[in-house]
């Protein structure tokens, strides 16, 4: 236990008493200044306080499932609260003890309480009837503590008269099945002692502390019992049903120890005492692990967490919440496999699998009570590197077993260790050692011999990987990106120190994690973004389209490149995040126990598309989603796509806000009518007159009755009829002053004279009148006034007005202000298409896309992969004289020898060719190998083969496949590279050439020719056949199965030759002899017998059928409709087959005399086309086996014109 | 310990991105880097077969003993009459004897330098013993290692080739001109399936410092002598889109597609393209003579006579 991490600590007066809320991060305090404190540790802040209590406070516990404390003081009172924020008080005091209480408990499942208290005695309370069920005496002193069993009806005490007892209470239950207890049966009430002692008795009195006992608890699962004492000493106790007794004492304390506490999951002690330290011990050793001293403080309490590995302890001026031992599991992830530690095995976790399996033991590696603290990962070789805490910092390498074995291996067999505080795989063979104290790193190979040392240019307290040949070094004020190779830094940034980094799948960005910070870097470091937390991160994984997700000690959240982030869901206890696909959140809770958490990734997706324009899916969110609040709404406001927003948005007030923002006027006019408010029209009005759309504007202010806006907007479209109709609407309205502003915009001096005679206004009408030339008109205004001429005489003359509103020259009425067309905005298209509807689900990458590539990583693994491949490894091995040409390139061997030769002297080796043709028995290894010579006569001794000429291309096509050429270094000539089949192999006795023609290859160029036959191009078809059987003379032949598969492709390939030949030939007949109806025939029935495909069979036999009825063959014809009839073909065929059997039935006779006979099997000669019946004497073609007659032995083969027609030959060899 | 500038220089020089490299500027006159820029430029072109670019960026009167080396290395690249290229040789012959003198003024950086061109020369010119003997076993300039180590895979001596390269391992601190080393004895031992070879030329092409097509190429190599065909082909094509028409790839390229599954005219097609287009190419040069062979083995056999039918 190198350390002791320190949590959270507070400051206050001395705490006498602590207690962990079972699933919230709480922890009460007990006060002697009388007040109790309620502190969340997580966040570190003081949540509540209790101050009812006078006097110093010790005793406190919380209820192990309701929201319910329990405190107990020097005021013997004993109280109860309700904990819950909204509701926190007193619920009530139970009254009884008669000196300061010590210790309170509620027990686990009973509504029990138990305190013990100075006053000698136990009491056990009934919670809901609020009153004492039992009181246990027999201690002579002080009960310093009481506590439950944690599953059975038994108790133990510690007493300041040296013992500790355990009491059964087992009779209490059976007498109080309704948690009543005695007591609420017993009217006297709570004062009467004597009456409870009969359900309790002391089981085991422990005699053994020569000084007061403090404490005593027992263990949660074994029967033992902790207790510590005055006497400096923690002793442990084992106890059976009939007995109990001490086993052993823990010493090292040097004054009195206040507390013991077994730890609640692992082998240890932890106490603390008035020698101001916290020890952790061994429990099965019982030897001192650790000593954790505080200078001031005494310490009084120790509480442990019942379910995490967390401890409190509470001393003089306050408390700590302290961890024993890191919980972050190391791991390492790679492709879909998580590598991490648990207890101290390395194991392998498939994601997709959910497999889970231990391969490696590390229980030799450090200290036994450390957990390793990192693990790299390098698939190539399936090894990892573990670094561990103790011992200074060291480090372990090795490989992992391939599956997991019965017996899982100890990493001490042959791991390769050495001293450093972070170690990682660089690269495949390569890993680099970081010492701390001296600021070196070593890179070093796979055989852990240092291959170069570096410097690092800062003070470095972790080494990370960097990318291809470089470091990321994490000092306390900055992150530097180091070139390995070139030893210099080529990128820093600052950063408080960083922790943790994490590369995503296409090492394109990296993740720099930090204790309240992340950035994310690309990955030259060139641009980076910084995220700030206030709680603490903890861990972070990559999702496959660049969103990095992380957690902090109570969420999960993701963060973009940019810099955006956001949560994702709350966690109640941390986890550490390994990896993440689609919805779901791989990670390692606290115990390195893998789990799954699934989440929406809506809005991260969501923002993500945003930021890279990918509207698909935007759309495809938008119609697939639902849950999209105001955040979303504010995000895409601020980020200025108030457009798309607008698609967010149901509630019209907003979608009005949006539509104006985004100029949008169409969804803005369509809010307006359904809010229907002055304002919103007025601002409408507003966005519309900016954007020249006075349509828009013009009925925002018919809306809101803005008459003189109106007006004043007809004049300036021009719109002289709206500006009559205004004048009506104003005469309507009775409002004069409108009628004269629209007849003065239209320019109607009638209408203006007509509203100032209507309003009374003579004069003024008068004059207009007069002005504007309309001498009528002003004589009758006179005349309405009852004024003649002579009574204006004095009015000056006025020369006829000139004002008039200027002339429409355009009429903008019906045109609108064009405006420019936002680019194209892809959501009001999609709307518009109606594709909303029916979006279709883009590919988003995260998760369904196979993992990129580039990294590193998988190119190592891929290596790995193929070095499993072996195809028939040692087919061609010829043990006899497998070592005689070994020494060139076994070095191994050869040392001693070869010394003298190192230098000018050195004379060349054997060539790759030469290997392949000693180790090969075949052509075309030979051919691949460029000793022709060789090849031909392996071709001529094997299938007789004698004219090579048409081979020539292929010869030359498998040579120039089978070898490739790279210049390494410049300018030197480049190195010729042979090209293998079995990359796998090195031995020089079984290296071979590459297959450059496989069989499999081969069969598809006869599958061609099947094609080229079906669509009757019969000379291609013949061509295909041809080289068929040419590739196959130099295919490469490994087993029995391929040489019988070879065999067969031999023989389809020459009937099918044999029959389109036949067939060409009987073309060329009808072409050239027409009247030679039975060769005609003959060939057509001979095309029959060859031993064709199905589909051709048909071809053929409907061919033969239809030359044989015109020739009035009709018995013939009829045979081989039987026989067409056989092969099942279609139901139309069927029909006409059977018309030609019964043809056939009438007329059984054959017209032209032909030479085939079909009862008696023959060979057709592939010469003469004509049968070699059963028993008459024939040779054959040593290559194909095609059939000849006799006299042509000796002559080259006319099918493939290969071979030497009844040459001798041996056949493809069989060495495998 | 060389600049930034130097360095980068150096690394493209070492993993052949000789196209990038000579398009760079030279640095100023005064700069302490320009000699050593101009070597490697210089360098490049030859490497590039562009001899004469070579050569007119090499002052005429150049005194540094490795500029003049370099420029006889060029010419003798450049001739196509063999007495030049003989005299280029006899220049360099004498280099490397006047480097071995005592009272020559250069440093033991340039000695190294005149020696790997002169052992360059004399390899192209099929001059294996005196390459050798120029380069000397015990050299520890990685260079000459890299040189010797080529020299030994092409005599098929993998095991010396190790040998020196496993002697180079104690001095030269994992440079990346060893890890090259490494990776090209990988490539012609085959150890491990060539996973070293390939990892190296993968890791280089995920190096953020630096691109070259080269190494595409020569991972498409590596690939395809993993029998990894489809994947050599989609590397091999990536590295023709940077650099059309480069003969190493053009023929990797070719072979490829030989081996892979297509079509056989298509094969045929880029084969004749090929030979149109990089006649001087080794392949060609060595399918050429292969020809020749075929026909002069073929002529050992009797053709028997055809059938003739007296229809």
């Amino acid at each position: 236990m190198s350390v002791m991490l320190t949590k959270f600590e507070s400051k206050s007066n001395r705490v006498k008493g602590l207690a962990f809320h079972p699933t919230q991060p709480l922890l009460a305090a007990a006060l002697h200044n009388g007040s109790v404190q309620l502190w969340n540790y997580r966040m570190g802040v003081l949540v509540d306080r209790f101050e009812e209590h006078e006097g110093p406070v010790r005793g406190v516990a919380i209820h192990p499932s309701r929201a319910l404390l329990v405190t107990g003081g020097d005021d013997y009172k004993i109280k109860v609260w309700d904990i819950r924020p909204q509701n926190r008080r007193c619920l009530f005091t139970l009254n009884g003890h008669l000196d300061y209480v010590r210790t309170v408990q509620f027990h686990h499942e009973m509504p029990w309480i138990i305190s013990a208290s100075d006053d000698q005695t136990i009491r056990i309370w009934n919670s809901t009837s609020r009153q004492c069920i039992a009181v246990l005496t027999g201690h002579s002193h002080y009960v310093m503590s009481v506590q439950f069993h944690p599953k059975e009806d038994l108790i133990v005490s510690a007493s300041m008269d040296q013992t500790v007892r355990v009491w059964d209470i087992s009779g209490l239950r059976k007498t109080s099945p309704n948690s009543g207890g005695p007591g609420s049966s017993n009217p006297n009430g709570p004062g009467n002692f004597e009456a409870f002692d009969t359900f309790s008795t002391v089981k085991h009195v422990l005699e053994g502390h020569d000084r007061g006992v403090n404490f005593a608890m027992f263990h949660p699962t074994l029967p033992l019992i902790i207790s510590a004492g005055d006497d400096r000493v923690i002793k442990i106790w084992r106890m059976s049903e009939m007995k109990a007794w001490e086993v052993d004492s823990c010493r090292g304390h040097f004054n009195n120890v206040s507390s013991a506490l077994f730890h609640p999951k692992h082998e240890l002690i932890v106490s603390c005492g008035e020698d101001k330290t916290v020890r952790v011990w061994d429990l099965a050793k019982r030897t001192a692990i650790q000593t954790f001293r505080r200078e001031q403080d005494r310490f009084w309490v120790l509480a442990a967490h019942p379910n995490l590995n967390l401890f409190a302890a509470g001393h003089d001026s306050g408390l700590i919440v302290f961890k024993l031992e890191r919980e972050r599991p190391a791991f390492s992830v790679f492709q879909d496999t998580l590598y991490y530690v648990r207890d101290k095995y390395v194991r392998a976790y498939d994601f997709n699998t959910g497999a889970d399996i231990g391969l490696l033991s590390v229980r030799k590696f450090g200290s036994p009570y450390v957990p390793p603290r990192t693990l790299s990962f390098n698939p190539a070789e399936r090894a990892v590197i573990l670094t561990i805490n103790s011992d200074n910092g060291i480090y372990e390498l090795t490989n992992l077993p391939q599956q997991a074995q019965g017996e899982v291996k100890d990493s001490s067999v042959d791991g390769k260790k050495g001293s450093g505080q972070s170690a990682i795989f660089v690269a495949r063979n390569r890993f680099a050692v970081l010492n701390k104290t001296s600021q070196l790193i070593e890179v070093r190979d796979l055989s852990n011999s240092v291959v170069k040392t570096i410097k690092p240019p800062v003070q470095t307290n972790e080494i990370f990987y960097g990318g291809t040949a470089c470091l990321i070094l994490s000092s306390p004020t900055a992150v530097v990106l180091y070139d390995i190779q070139q030893q210099k830094t080529i990128a820093e940034i600052n950063s408080p120190p960083v922790k943790y980094v994490v590369w995503s799948h296409d090492s394109a960005l990296v993740a720099l994690m930090s204790k309240h910070t992340i950035t994310i870097a690309n990955k030259n470091f060139s641009q980076h973004s910084l995220v700030h937390e206030t709680i603490r991160i903890k861990s972070g994984a990559w999702d496959d389209a660049g969103v990095f997700i992380y957690s902090t000690l109570n969420h999960v959240k993701y963060c973009l490149a940019q810099g955006d982030h956001g949560v994702i869901c709350t966690l109640d206890n941390p986890v550490y995040l390994t990896r993440v696909k689609g919805k779901t959140v791989y990670c390692l809770d606290r115990s390195a126990r893998p789990r799954t958490i699934t989440f929406d990734p809506t809005e991260y997706r969501f923002k993500l598309a945003l930021l890279k324009n990918n509207y698909e899916e935007m759309l495809y969110i938008i119609k697939t989603s639902t849950l999209l609040g105001q955040s979303i709404i504010a995000y895409l406001q601020q980020k200025g796509f108030p457009e798309i927003a607008l698609h967010f948005v149901q509630d019209t007030n907003t979608r009005f806000e949006l539509a104006i923002e985004c100029g949008n006027l169409d969804v803005a006019m369509e809010t307006a009518k359904s809010i229907n408010r002055p304002e919103c029209w007025e601002r409408l009005a507003q966005q519309a007159l900016k954007q020249g759309n006075h349509k828009v504007v013009e009925k925002a202010y018919q809306q809101t009755k803005n008459f003189d806006k109106l007006s004043f907007l007809y004049l300036a479209t021009g719109s002289k009829d709206k500006l009559s109709k205004m004048q009506k609407i104003a005469d309507a309205r009775g409002d004069p002053m409108s009628r004269f502003h629209n007849a003065l915009y239209a320019g109607d001096v009638q209408g203006r004279i007509s509203v100032l005679r209507d309003v009374g206004l003579h004069p003024l009408a008068y004059l207009t009148a007069k002005t504007n030339g309309l001498e009528d008109l002003a004589a009758e205004i006179l005349e309405a006034a009852g004024l003649t001429e002579a009574d204006v005489d004095d009015v000056p003359l006025f020369g006829p007005s000139t004002l008039k509103p200027p002339p429409v020259i355009t009429p903008t009425t019906d045109l609108l202000w064009p405006s420019l067309s936002a680019g194209e905005n892809f959501f009001d298209r999609a709307l518009v298409n109606g594709q909303l509807e029916g979006g279709i689900e883009p590919a988003y990458v995260n998760g369904d896309a196979a993992a990129a590539g580039h990294s590193a990583l998988d190119a190592w693994a891929q290596e790995e992969k193929q070095e499993d491949i072996d195809p028939e490894e040692g087919g061609w091995e010829l043990d006899a004289d497998g070592g005689e040409f070994q020494p060139a390139v076994d070095a191994e061997e050869a040392v001693a020898e070869e010394e003298e030769e190192l230098g000018a002297g050195a004379t060349p080796g054997p060539s790759e060719t030469e290997l392949w043709v000693r180790n090969s028995p075949l052509a075309g290894d030979h051919v691949a190998a460029g000793s022709f010579e060789t090849a031909m006569e392996l071709l001529n001794r094997q299938f007789g083969i004698v004219n090579f000429a048409a081979l020539k291309p292929l010869f030359l096509s498998t040579y120039r496949s089978s070898h490739t050429y790279l210049s390494p270094y410049a300018s030197l000539p480049p190195l010729k590279l042979h090209i293998r089949r079995n990359p796998g192999e090195t031995a020089p006795s079984r290296v071979l050439p590459v297959a450059v023609r496989s069989l499999e290859s081969i069969r598809t160029e006869l599958a061609e020719g099947y094609r080229f036959v079906s669509m009757n191009k019969l000379a291609e078809a013949q061509s295909t056949f041809r080289s068929v059987l040419q590739a196959l003379l130099l295919a490469v032949v490994s087993s029995d199965d391929q040489a019988k598969e070879w065999r067969d492709t031999v023989t389809a390939a020459r009937e099918c030759l044999l029959g389109v030949s036949i067939e060409l030939e009987r073309r060329r007949v009808i072409e050239e002899e027409p009247e030679n109806i039975t060769r005609n025939l003959e060939l057509a029935a001979y095309f029959t017998q060859c031993q064709l495909q199905p589909p051709h069979m048909q071809i053929a036999l409907r061919s033969a059928i239809s030359v044989f009825a015109k020739a009035n063959n009709q018995a013939h014809a009829a045979r081989f409709a039987k026989r067409l009839l056989e092969l099942k073909p279609d139901p139309k065929i069927v029909a006409q087959a059977r018309q030609r059997i019964a043809a056939g039935d009438r007329n059984p006779r054959n017209a032209v005399e032909i030479s085939y006979d079909e009862f008696s099997p023959f060979e057709i000669c592939a010469a003469t086309y004509t049968p070699i019946y059963k028993g008459t004497p024939s040779v054959h073609c040593p290559y194909t086996d095609a059939t000849y007659l006799p006299q042509f032995k000796g002559n080259l083969d006319p099918l493939v014109q290969l071979a030497e027609i009844g040459a001798s030959a041996s056949g493809l060899p069989a060495s495998w | 310990m060389d600049s930034s500038e130097l360095y980068h220089i150096k690394q493209q020089f070492t993993l052949g991105a000789f196209r990038a490299l000579v398009r760079q500027p030279l640095p100023d006159k005064s700069s302490p880097d320009y000699v050593s820029t101009l070597l490697y430029k210089a360098r490049s072109y030859i490497a590039l077969n562009q001899a004469k670019s070579a050569l007119e960026l090499i002052p005429e009167d150049a005194e540094d003993i490795a500029l003049k080396a370099v420029s006889a290395l060029a010419r003798f690249v450049d001739s196509t009459k063999s007495s030049d290229a003989e005299t280029s040789l006899e220049e360099l012959r004498d280099l490397s004897v006047e480097i071995e003198g005592d009272d020559v003024d250069c440093t033991e950086k340039e000695k190294a330098l005149v020696r790997v061109l002169a052992g360059t020369a004399f390899a192209r010119a099929g001059e294996i013993e005196e390459a050798l003997e120029t380069l000397g076993s015990d050299s520890e300039d990685l260079e000459a290692v890299a040189l010797i180590v080529q020299i030994y895979l092409s005599i098929n001596r993998p095991d010396l080739a190790k040998k020196q390269f496993d002697r180079s391992k104690r001095w030269a601190e994992d440079d990346l001109l060893l890890q090259l080393i490494e990776s090209t004895i990988g490539l012609v031992t085959g150890k491990d399936n060539y996973a070293n070879t390939n990892s190296f030329y993968t890791e280089q092409l995920g190096n953020p410092s630096l691109s070259s097509p080269h190494l595409l190429t020569a991972r498409g190599i590596t690939r395809i002598l993993r029998g990894e065909i489809q994947e050599a082909k989609s590397d091999l094509e990536e590295s023709l889109v940077q650099q059309k028409g480069e003969s190493e790839a053009e023929a990797a390229y070719v072979v490829a597609v030989g081996l892979g599954a297509s079509k056989k005219p298509e094969s045929e097609d880029l084969w004749a393209k090929f030979v149109s287009e990089h006649g001087s190419h080794p392949l060609v040069q060595d399918i050429t003579q292969k020809s020749e062979m075929f026909d002069q083995y073929a002529a050992n056999y009797v053709v028997p006579p055809q059938i003739t039918l007296s229809a």
